[in-house]
């Protein structure tokens, strides 16, 4: 196995508060790895230090074993790792398919080659219909489907999904629960964020804890799950 | 040079005192209805041709004028509020789109004052006995203090309030955070019409002012107060009326010192200047509070 | 950009003649203005304004940005042209590009101001422009003829620059076309929607904004330099009086931002309106004209095209 995306003493502190503590994590290809946390706990501000968006105060990001602690989000995301949105931030004023050419405006393809392309990820998802609409047209749910597919479109070998299931109808989250799982399969590395502790057993084959930026537990699910500091974490003050 | 330096000093903080009415009208506008009033200037001057009108037609001096002043603007504002505002909240982006509405509203008044008054700079003949008055080692025109007189009973009256009456704090919460007033029950619809006749009035108070400080005004002054307007709000930090407040007082001391030492033009230079440099360094103004966002 | 590697669909087929069909018409149209003795000045002006509006567009309705100094590009074009043709004795056609030049020049002085948005970007555009006035205006008599401006002498050529100002409107609107479908637009349009996004997605933000504005400034300023050949004289009062920005800022959003055929729709429509209304009424040409602003922004705040594809959003892909 070879290790897709790693951390190494990452710390992100906002004025007094730490909000990311020294934080260790990796994730090889193919492997999903599940992050739970209490509100505040850390867990958006690690994926915005991963992806560039906030430069770290210490601590480095390998991306298959580069560093690219401190580099802008775009020669980040060129480095391959995709990412949703814990509110959907989708391109409002552009229609579904422009909104999925926006990651892979770098390419060598032809225009046409990549609208075949945006057009067979819309159908993935079920979107196909709407491909002429523009995204602030769409439901919540229907924009955070879309996120995923533009972040897929590239085809990046990390992705990064922040509360995927968030305001989310259980038949919609079934439906992001098979892509998640074929992306994995894919080979993919997949960094999960979610508060919905079942759905992240069951996709996760590793998952970690983080409670005020550092991490308290980490292990397998079932470690996890019978772990007495995530249930203190999360049941008690 | 000391005298022309203590010159600078005191017509800087009359001068001051002006811009600092003339931004905290426009501060508060913002802060209460975040519209940004780019008519602001022609409002002033709209209220410097009342005075005008007001004492060559009907020989009141501009003294009585400020009141007058008051009441008309502040019912203008009422109306122009209803006619406006409404409508513009319903735009993609109303930050913007008041802007541009406003530039409409700033192009219209400066033409409606030139077809109504023609484009010669005008003054108002009226003088006080005496002329001027000793203050330590120099004179300063009689106008000039009664102008200044009346901005720091403007100002106090104004701080009072908001800080010490209902109203005025719930304008001032309205500013910190619109939502939550809502839910507190307050109409925001008539807190914000009231926000907008109350800066009216404080601008049309400020150009009768004007009209006593300055020796002249015509229907295109309106850019440069506009102009000065944004320079004060945005050193007080926008939305910030203390701010605003303070910032009009630094800034006219600025622009007066400068007129001392340096060419007109180069003056004019240095406003925008601070202007730029303060959105580029200190976005929050010089008191370096935000106060909302 | 690249060549579709399968035929182009139905919309694609619709959206192409429409604008070959659009394209044709007004080339056709101005290009027998001066043959048929219409009225030059008037459509000189014209075509003045919808190159001026759809420059604009490229920063706000594309980049997401609202210059309210946008005349700081057109008055140093048009300075740029009169003193090299006065006093540097340039011929014009070579002066004209380096008026574009001087306006990419001062887009670049400008740049950092890309990373404020909303009103704070407005200020300080309106304050720049400012800056520039009071500069010109008091650089020596020698160089900028001070306030009575500059006279280019006996170089005017009415039809000549009126041809070349369909030039110059031709080219823009060609570029924005372009800009419109190409990738370099669609990266435009994900920063103004949502730049943190945008750039998390691999667009280099500040590079993509730069071209934006760059493109957005040298129009302008080549619209400036034009006009000052075609008038013959430049000052300070006219070459950087805010009435441009504000004619230019209304046409466009009379249109509607965004789209390639909103400004252009929006200088006929809002030119030839104001050419009857002047005509009718001289005095009260710029009461009209702050009036018409207001009840725009009030009731049409998408303008004419913007309105229309709210309606019909299914027309998106025809419409260019
Ligand atoms: N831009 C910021 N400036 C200041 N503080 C911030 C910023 N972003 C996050 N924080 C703080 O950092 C801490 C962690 O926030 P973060 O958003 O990472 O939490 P989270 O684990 O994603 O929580 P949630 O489950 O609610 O999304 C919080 O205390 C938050 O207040
Ligand atoms: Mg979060």
């Amino acid at each position: 196995m070879t290790v897709a995306i790693e951390t190494r003493g990452l710390t992100k502190r906002f004025g007094g508060l730490v909000a990311v503590d020294k934080v260790d994590l990796r994730a090889d290809a193919g492997e999903t790895l599940g992050i739970i946390g209490v509100n505040g706990a850390g867990k958006t501000t690690l994926m915005n230090c991963i992806c560039g968006l906030y430069r770290p105060d210490d601590g480095d990001v390998f991306v298959a074993g580069e560093r690219v602690t401190g580099q802008p989000p775009h020669v980040v995301a060129h480095r391959g790792i995709g990412r949703t949105f814990q509110i959907p931030r989708v391109f409002r004023k552009m229609s579904l398919i422009d909104n999925l050419l926006v990651p892979v405006l770098d390419r060598k393809a032809h225009d046409a080659e990549l609208i075949e392309q945006a057009e067979a990820m819309l159908e993935r998802m079920q979107l196909i219909d709407l491909r002429h609409n523009h995204a602030e047209e769409l439901s919540g749910g229907q924009q955070k489907l879309l996120e995923m597919a533009r972040m897929l479109m590239p085809d990046p070998p990390i992705v990064m999904l922040d509360e995927p299931f968030a305001g989310v109808h259980p038949v919609l989250c079934k439906f992001m629960i098979d892509r998640i799982e074929e992306t994995a399969r894919a080979g993919k590395a997949v960094l999960l964020i979610s508060h919905d502790l079942t759905s992240i057993y069951r996709l996760s084959s590793r998952v970690i804890a983080l409670n005020q930026g550092r991490i308290i537990a980490e292990g397998g699910v079932d470690d996890i799950r019978g772990n007495p500091a995530v249930i203190e974490a999360y049941l008690g003050t | 040079m000391e005298l022309l330096i203590l010159n600078g000093l005191v017509n800087g903080l009359i001068v001051g005192g002006i811009y600092a009415l003339v931004g905290v009208s426009l501060t508060l506008l913002y802060g209460v209805l975040r519209v940004v009033n780019f008519a602001h200037g022609e409002f002033v001057i709209a209220g410097s041709f009342l005075a005008f009108v007001l004492f060559t037609s009907f020989g009141i001096p501009p003294l009585l004028a400020v009141p007058i002043a008051a009441v008309v603007f502040f019912i203008a504002g009422w109306g122009l509020y209803y006619v406006l505002i409404p409508r513009l909240a319903r735009s993609d982006d109303p930050e913007l789109m008041s802007f541009l509405m406003f530039y409409g509203v700033s192009i219209a008044a400066a033409a409606l004052m030139l077809l109504l008054f023609e484009a010669d700079s005008r003054t108002i003949d009226y003088t006080f006995t005496p002329v001027s008055v000793q203050v330590g080692p120099i004179y300063v025109s009689t106008a000039r203090l009664v102008a200044f007189a009346i901005t720091v009973v403007v100002s106090i009256a104004l701080a009072l309030f908001l800080f010490k009456t209902l109203p005025g704090k719930a304008l001032r919460a309205a500013i910190m955070n619109p939502e939550a007033i809502q839910i507190m029950g307050v109409d925001i619809v008539r807190l914000s019409a009231f926000a907008f006749a109350l800066a009216s009035a404080l601008a049309g108070v400020t150009g009768v002012l004007i009209a006593l400080v300055f020796p002249a005004f015509n229907p295109f002054s309106g850019a440069e107060y506009t102009i000065i307007a944004f320079i004060v709000v945005v050193l007080g930090g926008l939305g910030n009326p203390v701010g605003a407040l303070l910032a009009g007082v630094l800034f006219g001391l600025a622009e007066q010192m400068a007129t001392v030492f340096l060419p007109q033009a180069m003056a004019q230079i240095v406003g925008f200047l601070i202007l730029v440099g303060t959105i580029f360094f200190r976005p929050s103004g010089i008191l370096g509070v935000r106060f909302k966002r | 950009m690249a060549s579709p590697s399968r035929a182009p669909d139905s919309a694609d087929r619709i959206y192409f003649t429409l604008t070959a069909l659009m394209g044709g018409v007004l080339l056709i149209y101005f290009a027998s203005v001066p043959l048929l003795g219409l009225n030059v000045a008037f459509h000189f002006y014209l075509m003045l304004w919808i190159t001026m509006a759809s420059a604009f567009n490229v920063a706000s309705g594309f980049a997401g940005y609202m210059p309210f100094g946008y005349v700081a590009f057109y008055g140093i074009g048009a300075f740029t042209t009169a003193i090299l043709v006065k006093k540097a004795a340039f011929p014009v056609f070579l002066a004209l590009p380096l008026s574009g030049v001087a306006g990419i020049v001062l887009a670049l002085l400008f740049a950092p101001t890309l990373r404020l948005s909303g009103i704070y970007f407005g200020i300080v555009s309106l304050a720049l422009a400012g800056i520039c006035r009071l500069v010109i205006t008091n650089m020596p008599e020698e160089i900028t003829g001070g306030s009575f401006g500059l006279q280019l002498g006996s170089r005017a050529h009415p039809v000549q620059s009126f041809y070349v100002m369909m030039a110059v409107m031709v080219v823009a609107l060609a570029v924005i076309l372009w800009l419109s479908r190409s990738r370099l637009g669609k990266a435009l349009r994900a920063t103004r929607d949502d730049a943190d996004a945008a750039e998390m997605m691999g667009v280099n933000v500040p590079i993509v904004r730069l071209w934006g504005w760059l493109i957005s400034a040298f129009f302008p300023a080549v619209c400036g330099g034009v006009e000052a050949w075609y008038t013959n004289v430049v000052d300070t009062e006219t070459a950087f009086n805010t009435l441009i920005t504000a004619k230019t800022v209304i046409y466009a959003v009379a249109g509607g931002l965004g789209t390639v055929t909103g400004p252009v729709l929006g200088a006929v429509a809002m030119v030839w309106l104001d050419e009857l209304i002047w005509r009718q009424f001289p005095l009260l040409n710029l009461l009209i004209l702050g009036l018409a602003t207001i009840v725009l922004v009030l009731f049409l705040p998408r303008g004419i095209v913007g309105t229309l594809l709210r309606k019909k959003p299914q027309w998106r892909r025809y419409i260019p």
